[in-house]
């Protein structure tokens, strides 16, 4: 019974991932936590499993059309992963109170986000998806080295404290900073998140923090949500189903926040 | 200069995750669909595999593409990857905290 719930768990933020561009993690570390009893830290072990998932099917498909930079992302990777380790190793000594509290702000902070910035990134992605489908990218060369990689050791850190890709950070520093099409930081920034989650879900893992009988159903459910969310992606009017990502996440969040009150009285 | 690509390239690392991502399913599907009749550990184990191969796929696509850039003879970026492959094993070193 909970088997299948999980998998239609995995499926549905799986789906809502790939028709928004959030990664599924930072839906199902709440959800484990909330409403299967997890505690925190394993939630978010458990949901690493998930989002390497997710960006290991997907960069597949990016790889396919040559939209990726390899050289960039592994160059990020250095500071990606370092970050990444670092703060799953951190984790460890960190109280559940804590991480529940730092959850909830980065859930809100995110429900505002794709809130407030949903036209300009929408309207740039319509534009990146047509040049997409005839794989022409301009010529370009990154800049600003020491300032990508300080934001993907930033990305990198809250990936390991939280469980989560990191996309949205380093999405806009390519993009804005380093000089690199947006298309390209799109494929590159879900390229690294694979190796970003693997460099903290080895920490996490190591230190029994993976419920492997959770994350297996997980990630069954997610692998079949996201690649059938990439398909219906362009007939999808994703209006509707950002207002019901921003919604889950700020019940999510107060949740959260009400969990944390209830271990304080 | 604008970014090298190389379709070989992309193709060779595009296929280690493919590989990996449908293994991965494919083992996972089975470890969850035996553990709906059986219970205890067969399954268990199954599901183990199964996300082991999971956490390994990013590293073995670190290690490829590492191998790939020697061969070119392109050290900058092999040394990069080298670096990035010392981290993922530095992880899983001293990755025992407290619980």
């Amino acid at each position: 019974m909970v088997t299948a719930l999980l998998v239609i768990l995995g499926f549905c933020a799986g789906l809502l991932g790939a028709l928004t561009g959030i990664g599924g993690g930072v839906l199902l570390t709440p959800i484990l936590a909330l409403h299967f009893g997890i505690p925190i830290r394993e939630a978010i072990g458990t949901s690493l499993v998930a989002v390497i998932t997710t960006s290991t099917a997907s960069s597949s498909v990016h790889l396919q059309r040559h939209t990726t930079d390899i050289r960039l992302g592994m160059t990020l990777e250095l500071a990606t992963a370092l970050g990444a380790a670092v703060t799953a190793y951190l984790v460890g000594y960190f109280n559940r109170s804590a991480l529940e509290g730092l959850f909830a702000a980065f859930l809100l902070y995110s429900a505002i986000t794709i809130l407030t910035k949903r036209g300009k990134v929408e309207g740039l992605e319509d534009e990146s998806a047509l040049i997409a489908d005839e794989t022409v990218i301009p010529p370009y060369e990154p800049k600003r080295y020491p300032l990508g990689l300080a934001a993907s050791l930033v990305a990198g850190a809250l990936s390991g404290l939280l469980g989560i890709g990191g996309g949205p950070i380093k999405v806009p520093v390519m993009y804005i900073f380093m000089n690199v099409p947006l298309m390209v930081a799109t494929a590159t920034s879900n390229f690294m998140i694979g190796v970003t989650a693997a460099a903290s879900a080895i920490v996490y893992y190591r230190r029994g923090d993976i419920l492997v009988q959770y994350a297996a159903p997980l990630a069954v459910g997610v692998f079949v949500g996201s690649l059938l969310g990439a398909r219906l992606a362009p007939r999808v009017r994703t209006k509707v189903v950002v207002y019901l990502l921003a919604g889950v996440m700020c019940y999510l969040a107060g949740n959260l926040i009400l969990h944390l009150m209830r271990g304080w009285l | 200069m604008s970014q090298v690509r190389e379709p070989e390239f992309d193709r060779a690392v595009a296929l280690v995750l493919r590989v990996g991502a449908f293994g991965c399913f494919v083992i996972m599907f089975a470890g969850v669909s035996v553990g709906l009749f059986v219970s205890g550990r067969i399954p268990l184990n199954i599901e183990r595999a199964g996300v082991l191969l999971m956490l390994a796929t990013p590293v073995v696509r670190v290690l490829v593409a590492c191998f790939l850039f020697f061969r070119e003879k392109d050290w900058k970026y092999g040394w990069i990857s080298l670096g990035v492959l010392v981290i993922l094993m530095l992880g899983s070193v001293f990755g025992i905290g407290e619980h």
